[in-house]
This record gives C-alpha cells, sequence and structure tokens, in this order.
C-alpha cells in the first residue's frame, strides 16, 4: 500500500521543495491553479496513489518530504498528455521527472524495470531489444530472415559517457 | 544665471522606501545653480505645490526640478502648479525617481540613492537650457465619428446625438446591433436581449444627429484632435436603399444558399439576404462573393431583379468613399468569439454536438434556427444530459492568457434557460475552474443556478471522445469529492472566451492607437484613463479595450461620449507646443523629413531665397506629436523638438557621464 504518509507530511520542508525546483531548471509550477485538466486526462490515474494535480500542489507547499519514496513517480507512463493539455504550462510531468531524478540521488529504491531498461541501453545501446514479429501470414519472423543488417553493439566510448552521465546524476 | 530649485518627492515610501531622498536633496543644493533643494512626502498634493510655489517667490526661482513619479502621471499637476505663480510652465523639469529608480531597484538602495543623484544632475543641467513655451489653441469641429455599431456604437452615439453634436456611426455590416443582436436573453436579469437593443438602434436610425452608414469601413484617417479627416468606404449593397421596403420577395427567389453568419452558421441565408428579422436598417444586400450574376461578372440569374416590386435592385452600383471632417473618434468595434477548432481536444467541428456558447444563444433565441427551442445539432431531439465546459481558449498559455470576463455568467445564464425551456428532467453539468461572479446581482444570479439542481463540477476534462455509437463521453476529476465523474452528454456548450477583433490590426494602425500584450486596444492609463488612446481625440468603447459584459460596455460607452463632449464642447482646444520646428537657413529640402514622419505633419514648400526657389520643410503644428523621427533623421539638423534639441540632450547626456568619468568609468 501506500508509502506516503499524508498525516506526516503537514509541515513543508523548504530546503527539499528548493532541490526540486532547482532540478526544474525554470520550469514552472507556481502558475498552476488547479483546472484538473492533468488528472482528467491521466492516462495512468487508476494506477496513482496520488493524483497529478495534488503532485503539483504538494511541491508548491512544500509537501515533499516523501515524494522521491513514492511509487507515482515510477507509475506514470510518460505520455506527455498533461504537458500538452495544460493551460498554465505547469504539467505535473517535469516535476515527476525531477523527482525521478532526486531519488536516484537518494538512492531511493528505483523499480526493477527502470534499471533493466539502463542496463539493457548500456549493453546493446537500445531501450528495447529487437524482437520476432508475426506478419499477416501468421510466420514469426526476426531481423535475420528479414535481411535486415544486425544490429551494431555500441562502442566502448559511448558505454563510457554513458556511465559518466550517470555519475554525475 | 538661472535660479533653480530642486524638490524630491518621497511619494510616501514608493521612492523614499529605496531611495535616501534626503541625501539626493543635500547633493542637489551642492549643484551649480541651485538656489534650494527640499524633500517633501508628496510633492503633487496641495502643501506640496504650496512649497514650490512659495519658494518660486521668496527665492527667485526661475527654473524649477521635480524629482518624482513619471512625467505622465504628474508633470501636467506640477506644470499648473509653475505656472499659478506667473512662472512660464515649460520651464519645469521632471526627474522620473520612481519607474526609474525605486521601483526597479527595490533590492539595492544604496545604488538606487546614486541612480537618483545622477538623473537629478543630468535634470539641473537640461533645466538651465529649458525654454519659455506658449500653449496654442485651436478650432475643433463639433462633429464625432464612431467605429462599429454594437451597443457599444449604439450607446455612444445616442448620448452625443442627444447632446447636440452630430455623429456618423459606421458600421461594417449591414446592420448595426453587433453581437448583443444575436444574444437571446441577458444576465443577470433574463431580459431579452432583442426587447432592450432593437428600441435602441430604431432610435439611432430615427435620430436627426446621426448619420448611420452600414456596410461601410473607414479607410484612412488624416489630421489631428480636433479636426480629423477621416475617409469612409461604402461597400455597394447592389440594392437601393431609398426604394428597397424590406419585402423580403428577392430572398425567396435567389437560388443561392449560402451559412448565414447572424445564426453562427446553423442555418442558410440566400446571396441577396437581410441581416436578420431586425435589422437596422431593414434593407437587402447582395453579397457580390456568392452572387452568381455578380461573382461571374456575365448577364444571369437576375431573378431578385425580376421579383423586386419596387425596382430596387441595381447589380452597376459601385464603391464609394465618404469624406468627412470630425473632432473627435470613438472606436468601438467590439470583439470576437474564440475559435474553438483551435482547442482541438475539445471536438469543436468534429462532433455536431459539441457546440460554442454563441451557437447555443442563436439555438435558445426565439428568432433562431430552432425558435427557441433547444435542440441537438445532430438530431434535432431535446438533450438529456448537457454539459458546459469552462475557459475554452482563455486563462490558457496556449492560446490567451486573461480571463474572458463573461464566460462564467453566459454559463449560468445558459445553463438556466435549458432547465426552464425543456421540461423533462435532464441533468445539467457545468464543469469549471473558478467561478467569477463579481458583477452587480452576479452572485445572487450564481445562487438561483444552484438552486435550479444544476450540478457544478470543479474541474475541467483533458479531451472530449466519441463513442463507436456516435454519443460522447468525457472524465472530469471533481476536486471537491476527489472523485473522478464520468459524463455522457448529448449535447456540450463550450464557454468560448472573447478575443480582439481581427480588424483591430487595421484600426490600429490607422488611428496610431497601440494596442496591449493581449491583443486589445491599450487605454491611455488603466485606472484614471480607461475612456482614451494615447491619442489625443481617440476614445474606447466596449470590448475592443478589453473582454466586457453589455453593463461595462454600455457604461464605457457613455463615459466615452461624454469624454468626446468634454472635448469638444467649447469649440477650441489648447494644443502642447513640444513640437518640431524647423530652422529655414539649415533645412536644404532633402525631403528625408517628410518620408519618416508617422504623423505625415511635413509639408514641403518652395521658397524664393535672393531669386532662387528652394524647397523646404514645414511643419504642421497641430499634426506634429513631437516624437523626434524628423530630428534624429535630418543630415543637416536642421529640425529640432521644442525643449528637446541637440544642445539641451547633450547637455544632459554630459552631466550623466561627468561623474561617471571623474570616477574613472566605473
Amino acid at each position: 500500500m501506500s508509502i506516503v504518509d499524508l498525516m506526516s507530511m503537514a509541515k513543508p520542508n523548504l530546503e527539499s521543495r528548493k532541490k526540486i525546483l532547482a532540478k526544474l531548471k525554470g520550469k514552472g509550477l507556481a502558475n498552476c491553479f488547479q483546472c484538473m485538466k492533468c488528472t482528467s486526462g491521466c492516462t495512468a490515474l487508476k494506477l496513482l496513489e496520488l493524483k497529478p494535480n495534488e503532485i503539483v500542489k504538494l511541491v508548491n507547499l512544500g509537501f515533499v518530504d516523501e515524494l522521491p519514496n513514492s511509487d507515482i513517480i515510477w507509475t506514470c507512463v510518460t505520455c506527455l498528455k498533461c504537458v500538452e493539455r495544460c493551460p498554465q504550462k505547469a504539467s505535473p510531468y517535469h516535476i515527476i521527472m525531477a523527482l525521478r531524478n532526486l531519488a536516484v540521488e537518494k538512492e531511493a529504491k528505483v523499480p526493477e524495470g527502470f534499471l533493466k531498461a539502463v542496463s539493457q541501453i548500456l549493453e546493446t545501446g537500445l531501450a528495447e531489444p529487437p524482437q520476432k514479429i508475426v506478419t499477416r501470414k501468421m510466420e514469426t519472423v526476426d531481423r535475420e530472415c528479414l535481411n535486415l543488417p544486425k544490429i551494431r553493439l555500441p562502442k566502448e566510448s559511448f558505454q563510457a559517457a554513458l556511465m559518466k552521465a550517470m555519475e554525475e546524476k | 544665471m538661472a535660479r533653480i530649485g530642486v524638490y524630491v518627492c518621497h511619494c510616501g515610501l514608493n521612492i523614499a522606501g529605496v531611495v535616501d531622498v534626503e541625501k539626493v536633496a543635500e547633493y542637489a543644493k551642492t549643484l551649480p545653480n541651485v538656489a534650494t533643494a527640499k524633500h517633501y512626502t508628496y510633492m503633487c498634493s496641495e502643501p506640496g505645490q504650496k512649497l514650490i510655489q512659495n519658494d518660486i517667490k521668496t527665492h527667485k526661482l526661475d527654473r524649477i526640478v521635480i524629482a518624482t513619479c513619471s512625467p505622465r502621471m504628474h508633470e501636467e499637476t506640477f506644470r499648473k502648479a509653475v505656472a499659478e505663480t506667473g512662472l512660464n510652465p515649460y520651464l519645469t523639469e521632471i526627474v522620473n525617481l520612481r519607474e526609474h529608480v525605486s521601483w526597479p531597484h527595490t533590492h539595492e538602495p544604496e545604488k538606487a540613492t546614486e541612480k537618483a543623484k545622477a538623473l537629478v544632475r543630468m535634470g539641473v543641467a537640461r533645466a538651465q537650457l529649458l525654454e519659455p513655451l506658449e500653449k496654442h489653441k485651436v478650432t475643433v469641429e463639433k462633429k464625432v465619428l464612431v467605429v462599429g455599431g454594437g451597443i457599444a456604437g449604439i450607446q455612444a452615439s445616442l448620448d452625443l446625438a442627444n447632446a447636440g453634436f452630430k455623429v456618423y456611426l459606421v458600421e461594417k455590416s449591414p446592420s448595426i446591433g453587433g453581437r448583443m443582436a444575436q444574444l437571446d436573453k441577458t444576465f443577470p436579469t433574463l431580459d431579452c436581449s432583442a426587447c432592450i437593443l432593437t428600441p435602441k438602434m430604431v432610435d439611432v436610425a430615427k435620430h436627426e444627429n446621426i448619420t448611420l452608414l452600414t456596410n461601410a469601413e473607414i479607410t484612412g484617417v488624416n489630421g489631428f484632435v480636433g479636426n480629423y479627416e477621416v475617409s469612409i468606404l461604402k461597400k455597394p449593397r447592389y440594392i437601393d436603399e431609398k426604394k428597397c421596403v424590406g419585402c423580403e420577395l428577392c430572398t425567396k427567389v435567389c437560388p443561392v444558399k449560402v451559412p448565414d453568419k447572424f445564426n453562427e452558421n446553423l442555418t442558410e441565408r440566400r446571396a441577396v439576404y437581410i441581416y436578420s428579422s431586425h435589422a437596422v436598417p431593414k434593407i437587402a444586400v447582395i453579397s457580390p462573393e456568392h452572387c452568381l450574376r455578380l461573382k461571374l461578372d456575365k448577364d444571369v440569374c437576375g431573378k431578385c431583379q425580376a421579383a423586386c416590386e419596387a425596382k430596387a435592385v441595381d447589380f452597376k452600383q459601385k464603391p464609394e468613399t465618404v469624406n468627412v471632417k470630425v473632432g473627435g473618434i470613438i472606436v468601438a468595434v467590439g470583439s470576437e468569439v474564440f475559435d474553438a477548432t483551435r482547442m482541438a481536444e475539445l471536438g469543436y467541428g468534429r462532433f455536431k454536438n459539441v457546440i460554442s456558447n454563441m451557437e447555443f444563444e442563436r439555438i435558445s433565441d426565439a428568432s433562431g434556427p430552432t425558435g427557441g427551442k433547444i435542440h441537438n445539432p445532430k438530431n434535432g431531439k431535446n438533450p438529456k444530459t448537457i454539459a458546459f465546459i469552462q475557459c475554452v481558449g482563455s486563462r490558457d498559455k496556449r492560446f490567451h492568457e486573461y480571463c474572458c470576463r463573461v464566460g462564467c455568467m453566459v454559463t449560468l445564464k445558459q445553463a438556466i434557460l435549458a432547465r426552464e425551456k425543456i421540461h423533462e428532467n435532464i441533468r445539467i453539468y457545468v464543469c469549471y475552474i473558478d467561478l467569477r461572479a463579481f458583477g452587480k446581482g452576479y452572485d445572487e444570479f450564481y445562487t438561483r443556478a444552484r438552486e435550479m439542481d444544476i450540478d457544478f463540477v470543479a474541474g475541467v476534462p483533458s479531451e472530449i471522445h466519441e463513442k463507436p455509437d456516435g454519443s460522447l463521453y468525457f472524465d472530469v476529476y471533481d476536486k471537491s469529492t476527489n472523485k473522478l465523474v464520468q459524463i455522457n452528454p448529448d449535447l456540450v456548450v463550450l464557454g468560448t472566451g472573447l478575443v480582439p477583433n481581427r480588424d483591430l490590426e487595421k484600426i490600429s494602425s490607422l488611428l496610431h492607437a497601440s494596442r496591449s500584450s493581449d491583443g486589445f486596444l491599450l487605454e491611455a492609463h488603466p485606472k484614471l484613463r480607461p475612456l482614451e488612446s494615447a491619442v489625443a481625440g481617440v476614445f474606447l468603447a466596449g470590448a475592443c479595450q478589453g473582454p466586457k459584459d453589455i453593463p461595462d460596455t454600455v457604461a464605457q460607452a457613455s463615459g466615452a461620449a461624454a469624454k468626446a463632449i468634454g472635448l469638444l464642447s467649447t469649440g477650441e482646444i489648447e494644443i502642447e507646443p513640444l513640437k518640431a520646428v524647423v530652422d529655414k537657413d539649415l533645412c536644404s529640402g532633402c525631403r528625408i523629413c517628410e518620408s519618416i514622419c508617422p504623423f505625415v505633419a511635413i509639408e514641403m514648400k518652395t521658397e524664393k531665397v535672393k531669386g532662387e526657389e528652394k524647397l523646404r520643410a514645414e511643419v504642421i503644428e497641430a499634426v506634429c506629436q513631437g516624437c523626434g523621427a524628423c530630428s534624429s533623421a535630418c543630415p543637416t539638423s536642421a529640425i529640432k523638438i521644442q525643449q528637446y534639441g541637440n544642445r539641451q540632450i547633450l547637455t544632459q547626456v554630459d552631466a550623466g557621464l561627468a561623474e561617471a568619468c571623474a570616477e574613472g568609468g566605473k
């Protein structure tokens, strides 16, 4: 169940708020007037323990202590609908991204899928590995039988650069 | 030797809260030719003005430097105070310590004080070179042009006409009435729009002081306050206005059908048509872009000509330009309604049962396409569930940042009308962000809506979907219950806001009237001069200045009329002497100033000098606005602006740089 204890969040933590705001790099959240467009249209709403509009307001008011540990920042499917529709350019997406970065910095628990994706990229250079597909004639084919060239593995310099970028956070 | 008095204003704490005014006054005393320097809480107040006036007498001052707010605010106040003592008012110099110092430098008081000192030093240096000037008087035309025949233009015209002024009312459409003529009922009293508007429209047409020019546009404006010359293009109606009786025989035989703009394209009209059932003047008009004969320029069709018993149809009519002389101009061109197709996620234009609030007005209006019965556009039946969605195109950084100021009240009214008109038990939802009911009687109107079982959902949907069976649905998260509500409406009304009229671009450039960042026309001062534009003699009324409802529009229109009356009633006005002057000996007649002047204030004249004919520039003083473009462009420095000549400006710059250089150019 919920990791976020709503009762313990009564005190604003202005220091942490400052850190999140710094991560936002000028992408505003103060303009949010709680029109509910992000929440009304959220693709992942039914999986979220906090609503997108709540996240914006919580950060705005400084109730941020538990947010980096919350599930919601990893449940967001980053469909960017809220970015597209937000009338005040204060979409929760940017905050969720900032919180993800903060969580990694704090070495909070990152869901396995994300770690898998990272190691996948390190190894193959791809977020998704090439998969076999089924054609309209119900034949299962892979790249080889379609005469597509083999995917080259990333160079070591790419891996080094990616590792460096991750260490820098 | 000049004797200068320097006065530093605290402006309460506006200036004194940041700038050390005492230090600035002390510093001023050390400047050359300064006889006295003082500081006071409110220089513009009566005791402040008295202080200056007494000093002029006791210290025999002949130049006054006042370090205070922007000259746009109080320069006139101080000039008047100085003039009362007998000193020429143009020997006053304003140094702006508020907008230029204390407000932008709130967080650096020490630097602000240094900047204030520098500006005072510059002001003192310039003051020594000020010259006494006199105001000129010009006679004015006691006539007014009103542009736009909506409720704003109608109200302004009637007020002016009743006060005895001649009015030219120019309307682009074939009838006056504007937006208000399209509305069903009006908030917060629910009196019908036509019942209160049409009598006024008729009054305009009948008034002996009003010349009504419909189907017409202004195409040129020359001249200046009190003496404007305006060209008005009367587009041909292809109907003889004197013969047409408005019997509508022609409209029945015309074979061309086009969408009717008056009914928000919900119905069709013919190529020859009468603008609306209560049009004033009730005269037919042929739209040349639709009429077969006019479009093809061939001798075809002609059915209307054959049907007309009054022989009013005249295909040979040509556009006609009317030139009028007026003293003042009231702009009342109104606004437009936001085009909701730009917000694609709401499906307007794609889904038939998603309509704008203007379309709802036409559907609800007794003289509209459904005879006042609220029908679904898709199947013509009564809707079972109506959803209103607020702030469409307004309060949205993607489109318009401002609040449209009418959307909430329009929706409340339409929700009430739907409840009253449809007797079955239907569901009515209003999805809103903030519900604003701020006017007189408005919040009571909101209460009335709540008492009528209208469901208010605190939140707006992200998008509207269509199911495979053609019905609509949307999800909206209600913030007061923390529930995601699915609504299945069979009519969605979008609370589309008001946006600037697309004609404003043309009109603002014709009149040299500026626009604010939201695209509406800019008033001279947001609080103290809301009815005037910055151009003398041009007044603003109604939604061309910003989104407005009917009560506010009518109030502003009457106010603008009163302003025009105030300007023109004495028959003459005073003109500021801060204009361009030409030194004829230096002028080479190169005509650069003539080409550059934005106000067409330069006239080239030939003069005989020692037997030779020479071209010389001459300034039409009343037209010149003193912008200085000619002065900086003149290759021989022959043109200068009074009080802003090269010497006056450069001395000021030198004084500004003097101390900076002494400090080693820091």
